[in-house]
């Protein structure tokens, strides 16, 4: 399972990074980085992913696979 | 679209002055109708579970915001072509132009403003010991802050609370506070129309920016009449509301006060659990772009619905104990107050730094808020407090 970014969307609100800071940082542009957004997600970090992703206020972030 | 499931229906008038005096008992019994329940009264339908909410949210190709926000049809042609009711690629572009202004990152540079500026206003106020927590603090606050911050000029700033205020109430069903609202956002209309014709507009302020998008020919002269009033309109009642909110419920909730107090780094979470229990804005609507199904009811293209913020934020179904008002409450953040998804508030950091600004220096000082007596002030879709009166007790 990854974590799919809709980098449009995204307007770096960082309620992901609250969250979750171990799956995803926003960098000095205030761009959401996550290194699950190119691998998968181990299972210990599902839970916290998920976390983040539904704290998304403007749903710029899913899981898939 | 023909169908045999009987939809359930709900017959009480939810914009009467007592149903939005008391709102929670409605909304608790049109959830248990329901995911879909016809309000005869309103002629659209109210969704008002969590699920449901943040569904019909995350899905604007089927429930669109054009012609869809207000539930009567002036309104929704007055503001058709604003962001806020606009869909798909046009409102994504309409959105770009302003939304990078509002970003976490591009506010950095007003934190230490609104900092200071809330840090004076709660010293002087804990000087004076009793006050109007509207009045002199939830509105005082967004008004030293937000017209600045978009550039609006000197003149006309007078009209600003009463304009945005039609404007929420203008989105109702046909009742006398729509009636009494629009002419009142016809004025806002054509001030925000003659600020783009003279470009009367402070330098640097998010309004100037949106007139160098226009000369830039990234939008159109009236598409920058509509984006001038589309940030201004909304960013004032709601963070009032918010504040005003906050003061009564830590008034009511002592405990929840002394929490903030041992644990200042809650006050985020304060804010999310504040706009939860208070949702500032009531609901939106939606135009219903094609036949389809709401949680397994059958909705028919060119329905009318209600997207109930506030009655998804209190749904026993999402949330543990929703009556608990709780500062630690660890889901929090997913209420749905500032709405979800491609709409979702494009001024919420702004609207949480002014509202944490205001708690944390309150925090610093107040022990206890001794409240008197609240008055609502009463909007077809704002719930706020038009008074509170309350005397700060401090440590010292």
């Amino acid at each position: 399972m990854r974590i799919a970014v809709d980098r449009r969307r995204c307007e770096g609100h960082g309620l992901c990074e609250g969250q979750a800071p171990e799956v995803f940082t926003l960098d000095d542009e205030g761009e959401v980085q996550s290194p699950f957004f190119e691998a998968d997600l181990p299972g210990e970090l599902t839970g916290p992913a998920d976390r983040g992703v539904s704290a998304c206020p403007v749903a710029a972030l899913s899981l898939v696979g | 679209m023909t169908t045999t499931t009987p939809v359930p229906t709900y017959d009480e008038d939810i914009y009467a002055d007592e149903a939005l005096l008391e709102p929670y008992e409605h909304y608790r019994r049109l959830r248990n109708l329901g995911p879909a329940v016809w309000l005869e009264k309103h002629g659209a339908y109210a969704v008002t579970r969590y699920a449901d909410v943040r569904a019909v949210l995350a899905d604007g190709d089927t429930f669109r915001s054009a012609n869809g926000i207000a539930l009567n049809e002036p309104a929704n042609s007055a503001i058709l072509g604003c962001t806020l009711a606009s869909d798909g690629e046009l409102h994504a572009h309409l959105r770009q132009v302003v939304a990078h202004r509002l970003t976490p990152r591009s506010l950095r540079p007003m934190k230490e403003q609104v900092t200071e500026a809330a840090d004076a206003l709660v010293a002087q106020l804990v000087q004076r010991g009793s006050f109007d927590a509207v009045a002199d603090l939830a509105r005082a606050l967004p008004l030293s802050i937000v017209p600045d911050f978009i550039g609006w000029p000197q003149e006309g700033r007078e009209h600003l609370l009463r304009w945005a205020g039609a404007n929420f109430d203008s989105f109702g069903p046909v009742n006398e506070r729509v009636e009494k609202a629009l002419p009142q956002c016809g004025e806002m209309a054509a001030f925000g129309a003659e600020i783009v014709r003279t470009g009367n507009v402070l330098p640097g302020s998010l309004g100037a920016s949106v007139l160098e998008a226009r000369d830039r020919g990234e939008v159109t002269t009236e598409q920058t009449m509509m984006l001038m009033l589309d940030y201004l309109a909304p960013s004032l009642d709601t963070t009032i509301s918010a504040v005003g909110s906050a003061i009564w419920l830590f008034g009511e909730h002592p405990d929840q006060w002394d929490r903030i107090r041992e644990d200042p780094k809650l006050i985020p979470n304060a804010v999310n659990e504040v706009v939860r229990y208070e949702s500032p804005i009531s609901s939106f609507g939606r135009l219903v772009e094609r036949d389809t199904e709401i949680d397994g009811v059958p909705v028919a293209a060119g329905s009318r619905v209600v997207v109930s913020y506030a009655s998804a934020n209190r749904d026993e179904r999402k949330w543990a104990d929703p009556e608990v008002f709780d500062v630690t409450r660890k889901d929090a953040v997913h209420q749905l107050g500032f709405g979800y998804g491609e709409h979702g508030c494009a001024g919420q950091a702004l609207a949480r730094m002014e509202t944490e600004s205001i708690l944390t220096a309150l925090a610093r000082s107040v022990t206890r808020f001794e409240l008197g007596t609240p008055e609502r002030a009463l909007n077809n879709l704002i719930r706020a407090l038009g008074s509170l009166p309350v005397t700060v007790h401090t440590a010292g």
